[in-house]
This record gives C-alpha cells, sequence and structure tokens, in this order.
C-alpha cells in the first residue's frame, strides 16, 4: 500500500517555504510559512494581506512576522504566489 | 516523522509570541479593525493587553480614529498578531 500522508504532514513539509492561504471571508495572505500548531494558526514572514472586496478589487498589504489565526483559515496553497497569479 | 511541530520548536506560534511580548503591534481583528499599540501581555486563547493604542478602520492609510491608553482584546476576535518592528 501506497504510505499515506497526514494533512497537517503536507504543512509541515511547507515549512520554510512561500504558502498561500486563503481564509473563509474575503480575505488571502501570502507568506513564508516558519510554523504551525494543531489549530493551524500559523507564523508567516514577509507577508502580503490581500483584502478583496465585492467588485473583484483587491487592497494589498505588507505585514512583518505575523501569527495568524487559524480560526477563520479555509485552504492552504503549498508554494502559492496569490491571488495575483490567477488573474 | 509523524508528529507536529512541538509547542516550542523555533518558528512556531508559541515561540512567535514569547518574542514578542513588549514590542511594538499592529493587531488586525475579524471585523477589520486595526490596532497598533505596545504588547503587554497575552495567552494562549490570544486575549491580549496592548497599550499606548492606535484605532484605525484597517484600510490601507486610513486615519487614527481613536487612542487608548490601555487595552483588553478577546482573542476570539484576533485575525492576526504582526510584529510592528523587526524582532
Amino acid at each position: 500500500m501506497a504510505s499515506q500522508i497526514l494533512p497537517l504532514e503536507l504543512i509541515d513539509k511547507c515549512i520554510g517555504s512561500r504558502i498561500w492561504v486563503i481564509m473563509k471571508n474575503e480575505r488571502e495572505f501570502v507568506g513564508t510559512l516558519q510554523g504551525f500548531d494543531d489549530f493551524v494558526n500559523m507564523v508567516l514572514d514577509d507577508v502580503t494581506e490581500y483584502d478583496i472586496s465585492p467588485d473583484g478589487t483587491q487592497k494589498k498589504s505588507k505585514l512583518r512576522q505575523t501569527l495568524l489565526n487559524g480560526n477563520n483559515v479555509c485552504m492552504l496553497l503549498p508554494g502559492g504566489e496569490g491571488p495575483e497569479s490567477v488573474q | 516523522m509523524s508528529s507536529v511541530v512541538q509547542s516550542d520548536t523555533k518558528g512556531s506560534p508559541s515561540a512567535f509570541l514569547k518574542a514578542i511580548v513588549g514590542k511594538s503591534v499592529v493587531v488586525k481583528l475579524n471585523s477589520g479593525l486595526l490596532y497598533t499599540g505596545i504588547l503587554q501581555c497575552l495567552d494562549g486563547y490570544m486575549n491580549l493587553v496592548i497599550t499606548d493604542v492606535r484605532e484605525s478602520s484597517g484600510i490601507a492609510g486610513s486615519p487614527i480614529t481613536s487612542t487608548y491608553g490601555e487595552a483588553f482584546i478577546r482573542g476570539n476576535n484576533v485575525l492576526y498578531i504582526s510584529a510592528a518592528e523587526a524582532l
């Protein structure tokens, strides 16, 4: 049988690389993953925050090292370059 | 390797929280409100106390709407805690 990988193991493999975080609401973050815990709270570095308004416009802001609350996280995309890469 | 990140590994959320106590921080709430100030203390729920607080609407370049000497923020409202200066 092929070796199984747990979901959090996949995130563990992403430590040190860029990750795209999509929240439950209209917010997205891209940053270098430094660590996370069982709640998927994440420490990110060199973060860009994207606030996407209903008309599709993005508001970008830069952040330093940031602890992102895992409560509203929906999806993680390893190696993601953010919403700008898909438009 | 099956274990997830240990609680106090370098780069983990708890290590980050220890490192930013006493530093200047930016805290964004789920409502979008942005608070900057000096982080005095916090706990595992991300409840926190900040002093020299400046409140703004969170839109880039938005003006300060209020200032407080000291404020307690209940952790469930916190979207992220970000270092305002290099750690």
